[in-house]
């Protein structure tokens, strides 16, 4: 899921900053758990790549020539560099290693509390884009368009500095951005985080903010951790409807409320779909959801090329379909299904979408363990959108470019909303 | 090549959890009953496997013969249908009556109702995520196939061919390797277990909106009821994914409110005027 996966890499990243520059000698059978590894991760890929042509790589050759290096590591490091090498020749995103360390630390409960702020990185500081109503930040007096400086006593610069280095080339830098802030905010319910600010006025300003449950009613899906889902409808303005959620999760709930909000807007002439934030989830709610705007049969949102076949990302038409226009709000933080369905939508002439560049991270991918402790992410399945661009690396571009900045949210204005707003009244 | 039309077997559904399969097991069973009639089985040189009416005609026998299978008008089961490593899971609960009507719904944790029905011509599906929909083409025709009860008395109307191709292993289990060519659709492949005559495997490709799905759906657990015997475990795999259907309790003749297989009310809506 990708909202596991986000999480995940970012931890990943933060904690591999401060890896341990030593390297121990291995034993002989860590040697031997690490060629095992080797060939898992090999094999793995050998049977589940959707390319069986591994993009013109031949993948033998790989095997061949990094088998004698992952033989001959000394070290952990060493050991993680082939194979890291290995993973790096298909040069594909959602391939990569997890130290059995970092690992480990994943698999444990993270807490899910919140101080109920929505964060992201804007001309490269952390600042607050939103203050859920009733949270304690709210509660605080914090504002949109703060920006967040410390946590706990420590900077953010230098964290955001090292992963904007890694992810300097990356359409997901600014997901792994955020996240990281979020994931230094977020701690057990019922804890305190201490936050500095600089206010609107450019004031340090310190508060102490208790964690509380997230909002949104709990869903769980299989074996991931239970996440809490909301969907929020409004009417922004006269005759425009507006829906916005956080997951694509709980569709017995979240495909009734979407029907329903769509229905009780029938005769706008406009309806703004939120998908800022949003980190995807189950992607065939996509194409349920796409049915409510798309009357021709036949339609596809995109294609999800496995080995075994194609999946046609087909959308099913529902009666009535919405015939008004449809804005689609976006930024770096819509991944995955996010971006299947707002790319699709685009595609198909059907949405016209608003805000920045999405993550570009829409490969579903898994996580496996490996005999040496580590874990490897791979992905099972290459996606390309209706318009025949993938989405991975590249992401959905808007068709109308508007950027948050501090200085609207401290206005408390949300110029992407008030873009497509615009655009929905200019019909008339 | 024989022209006359053989023997046929249905199977479940794609990956998709809107397609998924229910009745795969009973349809596969009948499908091989209708072999019926034929002769005595002859023991065939290894090189030369029996030609597949008398391997479909020894699954009828091994089941529970085509008298016993003529007395069944209505069946109805109830049971757990899961995503095999997912954590995901539910309750399965099928009915299906003469000539060819069903009705399957499969509720699942996290996702929630999916149902799958025929009636008359119509095939239909209906879920939360997608919505209503009637089924067309090759999809509609395996469908149909599908619902019919007593198919395996019928297989001529069903399947223009089957030729048994070869001997191949089933988990270290030789079978007879048998290819069934519906009316409408792609061949599909049967395995028979040479010891006891039982249908253990099926592959097949399943036309869906989403494009042709190829699965591979592994019968297992035969138990016998009312003098049949059907698998009560079926798992398929498609699409990288495993889902497993776990028959709890199987009812022969029971009574069916006659509303249980008309339309749904959004699915009449689609229907041409």
């Amino acid at each position: 899921m990708a909202y596991r996966r986000i999480l995940i890499t970012v931890t990943w990243v933060a904690l591999s900053c401060t890896e341990a520059t030593s390297a121990p000698a291995l034993t002989p059978n860590q040697k031997r758990l690490n060629i095992e590894s080797f060939e898992l991760i090999w094999s793995t890929i050998r049977d589940q790549y959707w390319d069986p042509d591994f993009g013109g790589v031949n993948w033998q050759a790989v095997h061949d020539e990094l088998r004698p290096k992952i033989e001959g590591a000394a070290s952990m490091s060493d050991a993680r560099a082939v194979m890291s090498d290995m993973m790096d020749r298909l040069g594909k995103s959602h391939f990569g290693l997890i130290p059995a360390e970092v690992y480990e630390d994943l698999d444990a409960k993270g807490g899910e509390g919140t101080a109920g702020l929505e964060v992201r990185i804007l001309d490269g500081r952390a600042i607050v884009t939103s203050v859920e109503e009733g949270s304690p930040a709210a509660s605080e007096g914090v504002h949109a368009g703060w920006e967040i400086r410390r946590v706990e006593g420590t900077a953010l610069a230098p964290s955001l500095d090292k992963i904007s280095a890694h992810y300097r080339d990356a359409t997901t830098q600014e997901l792994y951005l955020a996240r990281s802030v979020l994931a230094k905010l977020s701690g057990d319910p019922g804890s305190a985080v201490h936050v500095e600010f600089l206010d609107g006025a450019r004031r340090r300003v310190s508060k102490t903010l208790t964690r509380i449950q997230p909002q949104g009613t709990p869903a769980k899906f299989g074996y991931l951790p239970t996440i809490h889902v909301w969907f929020r409808t409004s009417r922004p303005a006269e005759d425009t409807g507006y829906i916005a959620f956080n997951f694509f999760l709980d569709p017995a709930h979240l495909m009734t409320e979407f029907g329903d909000a769509l229905g009780k807007c029938a005769a706008c002439p406009g309806v703004v779909i939120d998908l800022r934030g949003n980190p995807g989830g189950l992607g065939i709610m996509a194409l349920g959801m796409a049915g409510w705007f798309i009357e021709k049969p036949d339609q596809r949102l995109g294609t999800m090329h496995m080995r075994q076949a194609p999946i046609k990302f087909t959308v099913n038409p529902r009666r009535p379909a919405y015939r008004g226009r449809v804005a689609m709000l976006v930024d770096a933080c819509s991944a995955s299904t996010s971006e299947i369905f707002a790319g699709g939508m685009k595609d198909l002439g059907r949405a016209r979408i608003f805000g920045t560049r999405t993550a570009g991270a829409a490969l579903p991918s898994a996580i496996d363990r490996l005999p040496n402790g580590d874990a490897f992410q791979h992905a099972i399945a290459d996606y390309v959108s209706e318009g025949g661009r993938p989405l991975e690396g590249i992401g959905v571009i808007p068709d109308v470019e508007v950027k948050l900045t501090r200085e609207a949210l401290l206005a408390g204005r949300d110029p992407v909303l008030e873009a497509a707003i615009e655009w929905i009244h200019a019909r008339r | 090549m024989d022209s006359r039309p053989e023997v046929r077997a249905v199977a479940g559904t794609p990956g998709l959890v809107e397609r998924i399969p229910m009745r795969t097991t009973r349809r596969l069973l009948p499908v091989v009953l209708l072999t019926g009639l034929v002769g005595s089985y002859v023991a065939a040189a290894e090189d030369q496997p029996p030609k597949a009416e008398e391997v479909l005609d020894k699954f009828v026998e091994a089941t529970g013969g085509k008298a016993t299978y003529e007395k069944i008008h209505s069946e109805k089961f109830s049971g757990t249908f899961e995503f095999a490593g997912k954590g995901i899971k539910g309750a399965i609960t099928s009915y299906r009556a003469e000539p060819n009507n069903t009705y399957t719904s499969v509720e699942l944790e996290g996702i929630g109702t999916i149902e799958e029905g025929t009636s008359g011509e119509v095939a239909w599906t209906r879920s939360g995520l997608q919505g209503p929909r009637i089924k067309e083409g090759d999809e509609r025709a395996a469908s149909m196939r599908q619902a019919t009860l007593r198919a395996p008395l019928e297989w001529r109307k069903l399947y223009k061919q089957a030729e048994t191709t070869g001997v191949e292993n089933v988990e270290d289990q030789a079978c007879y390797k048998v290819v069934l060519t519906p009316n409408e659709g792609k061949p599909e492949t049967h395995f028979y277990d040479k010891k006891t005559n039982l249908l253990v495997k099926v592959t097949l490709t399943v036309n869906t909106p989403m494009g042709e799905i190829p699965t591979e759906t592994l019968l297992r657990d035969y138990t016998e009821q009312d003098g049949l015997r059907s698998p009560h475990k079926i798992e398929q795999k498609a699409m990288g994914q495993e889902f497993v259907i776990s028959i709890d309790k199987l009812e022969y003749n029971i009574d069916i409110p006659k509303d249980r297989f008309a339309l749904p009310a959004d699915i009449q809506a689609l229907l041409p005027k």
